[in-house]
């Protein structure tokens, strides 16, 4: 009986692999590992496509295992286009890690060995795989903090900038070479990068040329994710109405996608974007939309945001009864989920909806008694009655358009 | 029972939930990291196309 070789293994690997189905791809490289190859190119390949395949998989350290196989493979061959290949592909993997400054090394080995073959096209993707990780650094460093996009500490601002020079370097390239998916690419992340600088009207810019790229090659996902950034864009630009425009597209797109969590997601925008305009059924209309959905998707987190908007427009609309349904189920899910601020938040409420019905009402109720110890723990740091409007005073408020053109 | 007055109404807001929660900003749709890709047929394709076809096919014949 002939056995099947490294090769007809590494064959069927990369058909599955291309047909999508990567979990099955796998099997078939690791069973030509294991029968193995003198052929080192080949082994090269098979490598690099193990490492492309757990990627995909989201199985990162065994990602990384099987690109660092292939550059060390690479360079023990002198291949130099097949170092440069494996140095990007360990430079993503390295990032998604969150371990940027070799990311960085490693993307930077790319773009010069792309540079020394004079490969275009490879500079080009070494440059989008740069911008990347300065982005992914500059977002990880800033999510440490509760800054909005816009108040941003200097090495953050400095990562972020660095990652729009490397966007506007590869489009200067991918637009020499008409590469209009690649053009596509660059725009949105340079826009998400924009946004995040708190270049807001540069962001719109860069999302806009996205969105006509998106429609120009009928990518319907892309397009969805232009009208969700722009709307994003849109929101600190003080302009509700077009974002919520853009929102709403968001969520037909969502729809005819068939994607539960992003049709969630833009639910969400769209209730928080009527809350800024004030018209509070609205908001509630969309917020109830995305509490069926989280509900559905089990997502606990997105639960306990959406009865926390929900308690704050039913609250600002007056509907004090529904205000507190909602403040004690936001309570019971932040308690479930550990949610420490988010439990005090809710308690901090429902008392104040305690004191605008009346002691008499909500003392019958054990939610209320144990608000009470937590008054008193507070130690008289309670805020007053008011701070239940805290959507009108949220701090997108603060960005004024004034204060957003001094931005740009 | 104490309704809510507008200059209460305007005077605070939370502290206690932080300004991300209620934002849209955690939620930047970025765009798909692209991936170098290499492939065993690439290479026979390119560099040893011929020879290797050869060695292949013949040893099949001779087992």
């Amino acid at each position: 009986r002939m056995e099947a070789s490294c090769l007809e293994l590494a064959l069927e690997g990369e058909r599955l692999c291309k047909a999508g189905d990567c979990r099955a791809g796998v099997s078939f490289f690791e069973a030509a590992v294991q029968v193995g190859t003198e052929d080192l190119r080949t082994l090269s390949a098979i490598y690099s496509q193990l490492g492309n395949a757990y990627f995909y998989l989201h199985e990162y350290a065994k990602a990384l295992e099987y690109h660092h196989h292939d550059l060390t493979l690479a360079r023990t061959i002198g291949d130099l286009l097949g170092e440069a290949k494996a140095s990007g592909n360990l430079g993503n993997t390295l990032k998604v890690l969150g371990n940027f400054e070799e990311a960085i090394v490693c993307c930077q080995r790319h773009l010069d060995i792309s540079r020394e073959l004079n490969d275009k096209v490879g500079e080009a993707r070494a440059l989008y795989n740069l911008g990347n990780v300065y982005h992914s650094k500059g977002k990880n460093v800033a999510s440490a903090g509760t800054h909005d996009p816009g108040e941003l500490p200097d090495d953050v601002k400095s990562a972020l900038q660095k990652a729009a020079n490397y966007y506007e370097e590869n489009l200067t390239i991918v637009t020499e070479l008409s590469d209009r998916a690649a053009q596509g690419r660059a725009f949105g992340n340079l826009g998400n990068t924009h946004y995040l600088l708190g270049n807001f009207r540069s962001a719109v810019l860069a999302h806009e040329q996205r969105l006509l790229i998106a429609k120009e090659f009928g990518d319907r996902s892309a397009e969805r994710r232009a009208y969700s950034n722009l709307g994003n864009a849109y929101i600190f630009l003080g302009e509700f109405e077009t974002a919520s425009e853009y929102y709403k597209r968001t969520l037909q797109l969502a729809r005819q996608l068939k994607d539960r969590a992003v049709e969630a997601q833009a639910c969400y925008s769209l209730g928080n974007t009527y809350t800024l305009l004030q018209d509070y059924e609205k908001a509630i209309d969309y917020h109830l939309k995305h509490l069926v959905i989280a509900q559905e998707l089990n997502d606990k987190i997105g639960e306990g945001r959406a009865c926390w908007s929900l308690g704050n427009a039913y609250t600002a609309l007056g509907n004090h009864d529904q205000a507190i349904h909602f403040a004690e189920r936001h309570l019971e899910i932040s308690r479930e989920v550990g949610d420490r601020s988010g439990e005090l938040t809710a308690r901090l409420n429902l008392s104040d909806l305690h004191m605008v019905l009346g002691l008499s009402y909500s003392t019958n109720t054990s939610m209320m008694s144990e608000s009470h110890v937590v008054e008193n723990s507070l130690n008289g740091t309670r805020p007053r009655v008011g701070r239940r409007h805290s959507m009108e005073n949220m701090e997108l408020m603060k960005l004024t358009p004034e204060k957003v053109q001094n931005w740009n | 029972s104490q309704p809510l007055a507008g200059h209460q109404a305007a005077e605070l807001q939370s502290k206690v939930v932080p300004s991300k929660q209620i934002l849209h900003s955690d939620n930047m749709e970025m765009e798909p990291e692209t991936m170098e890709t290499k492939s065993v047929t690439d290479y026979f394709s390119k560099l040893h196309m011929g020879s290797l076809v050869y060695s292949c096919t013949s040893k099949r014949k001779s087992k």
